[in-house]
């Protein structure tokens, strides 16, 4: 019977007391390994953050930098309000059709294409990007505070674009992101490039035919959209989407690029002599958009960095509690264990066991608990570790709802490009596993060091006649 | 080998108690030969069992001094006393001080780990001892499952099992009957004979002590007589006209109660 036996039996003889000792302790350590996991998922879902910030801010960039001589041409388009008795709305009920809101429809007011051949006309443009969008889909009534809308839920959208490969090479109009066949290229007639919610609405992959408005293309590509606005958006030849439409010599917006910035404001007045009625968005319009932009987005990572300092701290402090949590139980443990047992201790002084003897049974007895407690923990710790870190640390997400910019739509989630909660999985590692449980023997070991010394030193006579 | 195996020259032992100095022992000198079957009588209080603390080096007399196989125990540092109670001497307890978790072999086996012997060698020196004190067929027993006489045997084993130079027992009978006790008695006694074995025995019951070849007498910490080796019971011929003790014809005093003849 050799002196780990003897700490195996003595440790299984109070098996109620163990059972218990190896619960707090496990959950300790349970703590210990879930806590700077949690810290982990969080840290990497903060760098992720920022590293989607820092992508988004280089795009926003590049995009600045690219309208600096773009003037944006289209004319406003908006709810109008039809009323009286030909054909306008009714409320349900016996109101007076008077007072109330009548029902607000959706105008949509196309540009002339020959508008084209005014404006390529100024001094200092280079060229011009013409395009026509025209959304289908099926028509909703909604009622609202503030009136009764029809809205219009699209099953996709028409975009026609040049087919020219200079601008095409030149003007990032058409996705980028393609997943299948290939994108358009000039010359292309009667095929369209689908996005991936396309091709699941019309059930058709690449290089089948797909019937549009009564006209059947051919499907050339796939793509991936990049956010919601562009996810039902099907791209074909300007001449074909007008045909189909019904809308031959009409546009949607035209993209006028100068030929550098200093002839934009040239531009602008022409314009707007020119065609009064037009709406025009210019570079500065723009970069103020941006740049707001990217100033929620700076905040956003300040939250993300000041919640992630926040959790670290409480972490730290939590992983402290458990520390020390942990000693003490062992401490206590152990010395009840010494003073329960001194006549043992008697009994081995007395048959010659030395101090050194003595002290190595307890302190092994206190180790071998803890190790025992450290298998249970990994065990808590892997079943449980993502609960107790989302119980035990700040919330993440916090910052993600409170930020002004993860609420703009189109930022929150699409521009980011991760759900950030997510990425808050705790989830373990070997190295912390391997880690927190010889933090856990060596804690064991710190806490029975002082009992197990004083097991040693306790007087062979004094210990006999304790019962 | 020095024929005398313990030997106490003027020992004292005071303490403090209630701010009042006790003299648990005074000036006792005593000498056991090797092989020889002593026992300590007294009255309760009388310092038989500081007396056996002393030899064992469980206690530090207040003065005095004590030889174990030659060497003076009073001089040996307390961190290395631990050394003198692993080779030289065994113990033996009232309540056998048997741990409850091993069983008998493993018990026998305790004193044999501390000296560094192999698994194997322990296990045959636990056997062999454990047949000599009759026990052969309970090794596995735990001390719950065996018979208190069986738990003393035990703790006889125990005591043994390092070939000490002595082996101090205390009150060995005190939780046995009397059939039991003299068994025990009997059998140190054949260690004795058999193995060369020393033995102390603190008792205070005459009927065990008259089993041993040499009785001393305590009385308020000092020791009052020596007797004469061999049995006691051979020569008796008187009976102590307070307890109804048979004497020797030379006694000076009564063992078991201490009156003076």
């Amino acid at each position: 019977m050799g002196v780990f036996t003897r700490a195996l039996r003595n440790i299984s003889r109070k098996k109620l007391r163990t059972l218990l000792v190896v619960i707090a302790l496990g959950f300790s350590m349970a703590i210990m390994v879930s806590i700077p996991s949690g810290i982990l998922a969080n840290q990497t879902s903060t760098e992720q953050l920022i590293g989607n910030f820092d992508t988004t801010i280089t795009n926003l960039e590049a995009e600045i930098n690219k309208t600096l001589t773009l003037v944006e041409c289209s004319i406003s388009s908006g709810f109008t309000e039809q009323r009286g008795p030909s054909g306008g709305f009714q409320p349900p009920g016996g109101f007076d059709p008077g007072n109330m809101p009548g029902l607000m429809t959706r105008s949509v007011t196309y540009l002339n294409e020959s508008t084209i051949t005014d404006i390529v006309a100024i001094e200092g443009v280079k060229d011009i990007v013409a395009i026509i969008e025209k959304t289908e889909g099926t028509n909703q009534t909604i009622q609202t505070p503030r009136g009764t809308f029809q809205i219009l839920v699209p099953d996709y959208t028409i975009v026609g674009v040049p087919l020219n490969s200079s601008l095409i090479d030149n003007y990032a109009f058409l996705p980028t992101n393609i997943v299948e066949g290939r994108n358009l290229l000039e010359g292309d007639s009667m095929v369209v490039l689908l996005s991936l919610n396309n091709t699941e609405y019309f059930g058709v992959g690449v290089g089948g035919s797909v019937d549009i408005l009564g006209a059947s293309f051919t499907v050339i590509g796939i793509y991936e959209p990049s956010d919601s606005q562009e996810a039902t958006n099907l791209y074909m030849s300007l001449t074909d989407a007008q045909t189909i439409t019904d809308l031959s010599g009409k546009l949607s917006r035209l993209e006028v690029y100068a030929v550098d910035q200093s002839h934009v404001d040239v531009i602008v007045n022409q314009i707007e002599q020119l065609y009064p009625e037009f709406t025009l968005t210019t570079y500065e319009t723009r970069l103020a958009q941006l740049e707001r932009q990217q100033e929620m987005y700076a905040t956003t990572l300040e939250n993300a960095q000041a919640t992630l300092s926040q959790t670290q701290t409480v972490a730290y402090q939590e992983i402290g509690i458990a520390v020390v949590a942990t000693s003490l139980i062992v401490l206590f443990i152990m010395l009840y264990t010494v003073r329960e047992r001194t006549h043992e201790i008697g009994i081995f002084k007395a048959i010659g066991f030395s101090n050194g003897n003595i002290m190595s049974q307890f302190m092994l007895e206190g180790i071998l608990m803890s190790v025992i407690a450290g298998v249970v923990g990994v065990a808590i710790g892997v079943i449980a570790a993502p609960l107790l870190s989302s119980l035990l640390l700040p919330s993440a997400t916090r910052f993600t709802s409170n930020s002004p910019g993860m609420n703009s739509p189109g930022i929150g989630t699409n521009l980011l490009g991760i759900p950030f909660t997510s990425a808050m999985t705790a989830s373990l590692n070997p190295q912390l596993i391997f880690l927190a449980f010889g933090a856990m023997v060596l804690l064991g070991a710190l806490g029975s060091l002082y009992p197990a010394w004083r097991a040693s030193r306790t007087s062979p006579m004094e210990a006999l006649k304790y019962e | 080998m020095s024929e005398i195996v313990l030997e106490t020259d003027k020992l004292n032992k005071s303490f403090k108690l209630g701010g009042r100095e006790v003299h648990a022992l005074s000036n006792v000198s005593l000498q056991v030969k090797r092989g020889e079957f002593v026992s300590i009588m007294g009255p309760s209080g009388s310092g038989k069992t500081t007396l056996l603390n002393m030899l064992g080096c469980l206690d530090r007399p207040t003065q005095g001094v004590v030889a174990i196989d030659g060497v003076d125990i009073t001089k040996v540092p307390e961190k290395k006393l631990f050394e003198i109670r692993r080779n030289k001497v065994g113990f033996i307890f009232q309540n056998f001080n048997l741990l409850p978790y091993l069983n008998a072999i493993e018990n026998v086996e305790l004193p044999l780990e501390s000296i560094g012997k192999s698994k194997e060698e322990r296990r045959t020196r636990a056997q062999e001892l454990l047949k000599t004190v009759g026990l052969s067929g309970r090794e596995d027993h735990r001390p719950n499952r065996l018979s208190a006489g069986e738990q003393q045997r035990v703790a006889i084993a125990r005591a043994l099992a390092n070939n000490p130079a002595i082996v101090l027992a205390d009150e060995p009978t005190g939780n046995l009957d009397q059939k039991t006790g003299l068994e025990i008695v009997r059998l140190l006694g054949r260690l004795c004979v058999d193995q060369g074995t020393t033995i102390v025995m603190v008792t205070h019951d005459s009927r065990m002590a008259s089993e041993t070849g040499r009785i001393l007498a305590l009385s308020d910490g000092k020791l009052l007589v020596k007797e004469k080796e061999g049995h006691l019971m051979t020569d008796k011929a008187t009976k102590c006209s307070a307890c109804g003790r048979e004497l020797p014809d030379d006694a000076e005093f009564c063992p078991r109660c201490g009156k003076k003849l």
